[in-house]
């Protein structure tokens, strides 16, 4: 919370007695805004209480507000008896890591010439980028050339390449450059003889850290949560990243309500005790997905109101 | 954003000015040497994919090339050996019953997404914006800005929880006397499901960009509409809503591009392909993924994919251009 009350410190005050919402007009935003989290955080501490409860109890009696039961065995087996959580684990951070660093590279050098008035392309690489964000080939062309031509079916990289670029970041970054970056600064360099490299990366570079903080981000959250590619392209367990793992254990509990709907419930019940994963492991497991991404998102977000004000394609 | 007049007199003058020696050059080299790894990362996975189109309008069979082949990558030997069957693929998906459905799943859903979006993101954003209390307002858009960051797996594991018949929703409904129902497998509920799904993950996240332009709004103007007595409503009307225009029709642009592109993983994970509910989650993306995986006929899909860029590119181009003719500063190029 921290991070709020910096931010908030910044904003500057609204004239306080002229123009203010009412009393009965911000207390019913209140209520609005309270009713709003509460959507967002009841399912969050749904799923949260779950993965602490015993499982018997989830399986009987079902999901609540409290554990009636406490347990953490679900975690502990996460580390101890899933070795393809961990590798899935291992992967996903890999991938995400790998991911951004490539991306807020490409990105920040794509969009720094486009950001420059004297640079004298500037029309023809925008429109190169810009191309891509409203004309795509279509899964069934994109999954030919990555498979057939770029090799990327079960390996790491299938599961960041295919979203390490994208020409909406180019333009944010571009945008941020211009609105964050004075030409002055960077002639003023430019006289003391500093290359263009050189002004890049000291100059210009320490200036534009909150719209590569919102790239990264963006880029983490995106590869992070990648589902897709990694359902098209890799089938090896040893690539699997822990949103597909997340995907295929869901898929056992849809093979139970398939047999339920056909056999009446007790085949299934069967089953469940003896080769599925258990209900608050299942659980568990989501709270370990999300978990590093939400820890993340508080150091990132008084970066966001800053790097996201995105311009027009032209400009 | 600049207007099309000044543009074109900067083009203009670009043109007169003559390359300034040997530093302007060298310089130009360096930007260049920037620009390299993202135009070998585009034209790796943006525009090679493009020429393999021609799938859409093949009967494809991967083939392997004989040894004397000149080419020895299977996929574009097939590419270039295959026989042509013209508009064959789109005439067969005009007679699939799929079809149909898939089309109205997708426009539908996305009507009604682009429309709850917008409603809920700018009340978000103007209510942010308007709280007493700035860092209770902070916290709220903090909390709603959450959904966004996790993934739809993790959302289907939510609605998992609420409503499988084990969930929340049928032990309070049971607890309070109700009747035991299974929201998870009506397929009446599932359009309701999906939007409810798409307001919760994204609404925060919309926000942000109309948040970030009304803070930037003249705030004079507002202090003088109170002095001469509007209300806050009346501010809305005519201060608010009027300056955030340019910024809904460049967003909308987009959307409307994209109508034609599903969530792919909201619809494909929610319902986690139950098959009672095809009918409620069978959109493009979905389809063109499962007629991928499920033949070897890559034709079908591919023209679907075919159809569903290029509906999004004229779609785009088509408002766009309504948008330039009336309201040429609002256009996105």
């Amino acid at each position: 919370m921290t991070s709020v009350t910096a931010a908030n410190k910044t904003v500057p005050k609204k004239n306080k007695d002229m123009n203010q919402l009412s009393v009965a007009a911000n207390t019913l935003w209140h209520i609005v805004f309270i009713l709003g989290c509460l959507c967002v955080l009841i399912p969050l501490w749904i799923v949260i209480i779950a993965s602490l409860t015993e499982n018997t109890i989830l399986t009987t009696q079902g999901y609540g507000f409290w554990p009636d039961k406490f347990s953490t065995s679900a975690y502990e087996f996460m580390f101890t008896g899933g070795a393809s959580i961990l590798t899935a684990y291992r992967n996903t951070i890999i991938a995400t890591v790998a991911g951004v660093i490539l991306c807020t590279i490409t990105v920040g050098l794509y969009a720094y010439p486009l950001s420059r008035p004297d640079f004298r392309f500037t029309t023809f690489f925008t429109f190169f980028s810009f191309f891509t964000m409203v004309f795509n080939a279509g899964t069934v062309a994109n999954f030919m050339v990555q498979t057939q031509i770029l090799h990327l079916r079960n390996t790491l990289f299938a599961l960041f390449l295919p979203m390490s670029f994208s020409a909406y970041w180019v333009i944010v970054m571009r945008t941020f450059y211009k609105s964050n970056v004075p030409d002055a600064v960077i002639e003023s360099a430019r006289i003391d003889g500093a290359g263009e490299w050189r002004t890049f990366l000291q100059i210009v570079t320490p200036l534009a850290i909150p719209g590569f903080a919102t790239v990264a981000l963006f880029a983490a959250v995106g590869i992070w949560n990648n589902f897709f590619s990694c359902l098209l392209l890799n089938n090896d367990r040893n690539y699997y990243n822990l949103q597909f793992t997340l995907y295929q254990m869901l898929q056992q509990i849809n093979f139970l309500r398939e047999m339920a709907s056909q056999s009446g419930g007790a085949a299934a019940a069967a089953t469940s005790v003896s080769d599925l994963p258990s209900e608050s492991f299942r659980m568990a497991m989501a709270v370990a997905t999300m978990g590093p991404i939400i820890l993340a998102y508080p150091f990132f977000q008084r970066y966001f109101m800053k790097g996201l004000t995105i311009g027009a394609v032209k400009g | 954003m600049t207007t099309t007049v000044s543009n074109e007199t900067k083009r203009a003058l670009k043109k007169r000015k003559p390359w300034g020696g040997a530093g302007e050059v060298k310089r130009h080299l360096t930007f260049l040497t920037m620009l390299l790894p993202g135009l070998a990362y585009m034209i790796c996975f943006n525009y090679l994919p493009m020429p393999a189109i021609v799938v859409a309008f093949q009967n494809y069979k991967l083939s392997m090339p004989p040894a004397d082949s000149f080419i020895q990558n299977p996929f574009i030997y097939t590419v270039l050996h295959n026989k042509w069957v013209g508009f064959g693929n789109f005439q067969f998906l005009l007679t699939s019953n799929d079809t149909a459905i898939f089309l109205r799943n997708t426009i539908c859903y996305n009507l009604v997404f682009m429309a709850l979006g917008l409603v809920t993101a700018i009340a978000v954003a103007v209510g942010v914006n308007e709280l007493r209390q700035r860092f209770m307002s902070k916290l709220y858009h903090t909390i709603l800005f959450l959904p966004y960051f996790l993934s739809w797996l993790v959302v289907t594991y939510l609605v998992y929880a609420l409503i499988a018949s084990k969930g929340v929703f049928n032990r309070m409904i049971t607890s309070m006397g109700g009747t035991y129902n299974v929201l998870y497998n009506n397929i009446k509920a599932w359009p309701f499901i999906f939007v409810i799904a798409n307001l919760w993950r994204y609404t925060g996240n919309n926000s942000i960009i109309y948040l970030a332009t009304i803070t930037g709004f003249d705030q004079e103007l507002y202090e003088a509409a109170s002095i001469d007595g509007a209300g806050k409503f009346r501010q809305f009307q005519h201060i608010t809503w009027p300056l955030l225009v340019p910024t809904v029709v460049l967003l909308k642009i987009l959307d409307v591009g994209r109508i034609m592109n599903g969530d792919f993983d909201m619809f494909y994970c929610l319902p986690n392909g139950a098959g009672l509910l095809k009918n409620a989650y069978l959109t493009v993306d979905v389809y063109v993924y499962n007629a991928l995986k499920g033949t070897s006929q890559l034709g079908y899909p591919a023209a679907a994919g075919l159809f569903q860029s290029l509906v999004g590119f004229i779609l785009v181009l088509t408002t766009n251009g309504i948008v330039r003719k009336f309201q040429p500063d609002m256009a996105m190029f």
